[in-house]
């Protein structure tokens, strides 16, 4: 130990200034290959090209100016044939919410459907409750290939089959619920209460039943409250799909937009909006019930 | 839910139902399938359509292989390169909208409860409405191409990103902050000192999450006309080439799956 003080003090100055360096360097290399990439971004996706007038920002003012409905205060509760009247701007609304029910009802039947596969798979890849592992893993990459997949790409083919209507989208929501609730039940699955099963084995029950009295009691009410969650999503998925042609307020979406109705679009995005806001308030009330009882409260 | 009685009681009726559980809960089972039914009537879901429907989507699968590039892969490659770039460009659009968003709605920062209130409950109404409706209005405004794409992402995202942006402020620990505004720094150094650390990397990977999440949507805005791979798909899928769409489909999956890697690395190393 024959360095003195000085010397600690250097060895620990050139550490600390290799150590900065090191680190600007490579934050410096970051920050470049970040802003690289952001710049070749909005370049490739026309952000500020000129040729459709530059100004993104202004285009966007302009538009939204264009959606707004011309109404006007003394006539807003007038007959439809008024212009400037609310019933002119919703001219169409028992169509509208006939179309609103039907995206309300894929919703209901696609998380049904797609819930009950849903257990189904989640029952044949748990671990603790499906021991051959080919069986497992087949199940959870063929779930896994059902999320990835986009829905609207699943959707397109699937009317190219059965035709422009509801069942598409039915069917298209129905698989994509099944790969994403697939995953989280097996999860819930996996962590049940191990001690219920065995005093079940110990019964002598046989797989079925202990499904029947050791998992399913454990398990629904967290099923439920992320079958209801998913309900939320699918909503939204079904108002979207009928932009392809799978039945339900999309289809309406898309045809105020073929007729340049910019303030019809508007007015069925309200509707559109106004129902998943109503049916998320709904749907949250009966999930906190739901985890409420999960937690052995009221 | 009768299955699931509080505790104690559970036990038993498991096994052995009382009467009138046992009737009430048929009759609301009965009630369920009934409204599940009519449903399914009223979407006119018949067997023979689901049948006609599912022999031809199996000559559609059977179609699938083979899958082939159509002797066109260059092409593909580049929609695929503009579909990230449209993503990427969305979410950057996104979170520079997103970022003052988030400062109003973070109750350490306006502490006023009925704006609070207000303006979250606004994030939320337009939380529901998905990128595909804003990019159907986009097109229409400023013409077929990934710009509209672009748009309606950053749309689509900035309700989402605003209120998590939000949450993030209003969770971050003050000691930190106080402990700098002690030291007597000046406000900007307050926050670059105190607060930033603590934030920045929460954020950092939440967008990185969003930008998974857009790579996803961006690959759907084609179909309506936005550019990038999803046009590319539409056009197959409407001339019956199937064994092209499973190539696409095929090579978007990877793709995908290669930036939910690097994305989870690098949250791996933020968090």
């Amino acid at each position: 130990m024959s360095a003195g003080p000085n010397s600690v003090v250097e060895t620990f100055e050139l550490a600390r200034r290799r150590a900065l360096r090191h680190q600007w360097l490579q934050s410096g290399l970051g920050l470049l290959v970040f802003s690289l990439i952001l710049g070749v971004s909005f370049q490739r996706s026309q952000l500020f090209s000129s040729e459709i007038g530059g100004d993104p920002l202004g285009r966007i003012g302009e538009f939204l100016v264009r959606m707004t409905p011309s109404l006007h205060g003394e006539v807003l509760f007038e007959s439809r044939s008024t212009p400037g009247s609310l019933a002119s701007w919703y001219y169409d609304l028992p169509v509208w919410l006939a179309a609103i029910w039907q995206t309300i009802e894929m919703a209901i039947i696609a998380t049904v459907l797609g819930s009950l596969g849903a257990v189904i798979a989640s029952l044949l890849c748990a671990s603790n409750l499906m021991p051959w592992r080919p069986v497992r893993f087949i199940v959870r990459r063929s779930l896994e290939v059902t999320r990835t997949m986009p829905d609207l790409v699943l959707a397109l083919i699937l009317v190219a089959a059965f035709g422009v209507g509801p069942l598409p989208g039915v069917i298209t929501l129905s698989i994509s619920t099944m790969g994403g609730l697939g995953k989280l039940f097996a999860e819930i699955n996996e962590e049940v209460d191990p001690r219920q099963l065995e005093a079940l084995d110990a019964a002598g029950a046989g797989t079925l039943n202990k499904i029947r009295y050791g998992v399913l009691p454990q398990v629904l009410p967290a099923y439920a409250s992320y079958g209801l969650l998913r309900l939320e999503g699918n909503l939204a998925a079904a108002g979207a799909l009928g932009i392809v042609g799978a039945g339900g307020i999309g289809l309406e979406l898309q045809r105020a937009i073929t007729y340049t109705e910019y303030n019809t679009y508007l007015a069925i995005l309200i509707l559109m909006v106004s129902m998943i806001f109503l049916i998320d308030l709904l749907s949250e009330t009966i999930r906190h019930r739901l985890i409420r009882l999960d937690e052995g409260g009221q | 839910m009768t299955l699931v009685a509080p505790g104690g009681d559970t036990a038993p009726p498991a096994v052995h139902s009382p009467w009138p559980g046992l009737i009430r809960g048929t009759f609301a089972t009965a009630a369920c399938l009934a409204a599940l039914a009519a449903m399914m009537i009223d979407l006119k879901m018949a067997p023979e359509t689901l049948l006609s429907g599912s022999s031809k989507l199996g000559r559609f699968i059977a179609s699938m292989v083979p899958p082939s590039d159509g002797g066109d892969s260059l092409r593909i490659l580049r929609s695929l390169a503009e579909t990230f770039a449209m993503a990427v460009a969305g979410t950057a659009l996104a979170i520079v909208a997103a970022l003052p968003l988030g400062l109003l709605g973070a109750k350490t920062i306006v502490s006023n409860g009925m704006l609070h209130f207000l303006f979250r409950r606004c994030l939320d109404i337009f939380r529901g409405v998905p990128a595909l409706v804003w990019a159907l209005i986009f097109i229409s405004a400023f013409g077929l191409g990934p710009f509209a794409g672009v748009v309606a992402l950053a749309f689509a995202d900035i309700p989402n990103l605003a209120k998590l942006f939000a949450e993030t402020l209003e969770n971050c620990d003050r000691g930190p902050v106080e402990g700098a505004r002690a030291s007597g720094v000046s406000k900007i150094l307050e926050i670059r000192f105190g607060l930033v650390p603590q934030v920045a990397p929460v954020l950092a990977s939440q967008c990185l999450y969003y930008l998974e999440s857009n790579f996803r949507h961006a690959a759907v805005l084609g179909i309506v006309g936005a550019g990038g791979i999803g046009f590319e798909l539409d056009e197959r899928i409407r001339i019956f080439a199937f064994d092209q769409v499973a190539y696409i489909v095929l090579l978007y999956m990877l793709c995908v799956a290669a930036l939910d890697f690097v994305s989870r690395q690098l949250r791996a190393r933020l968090a």
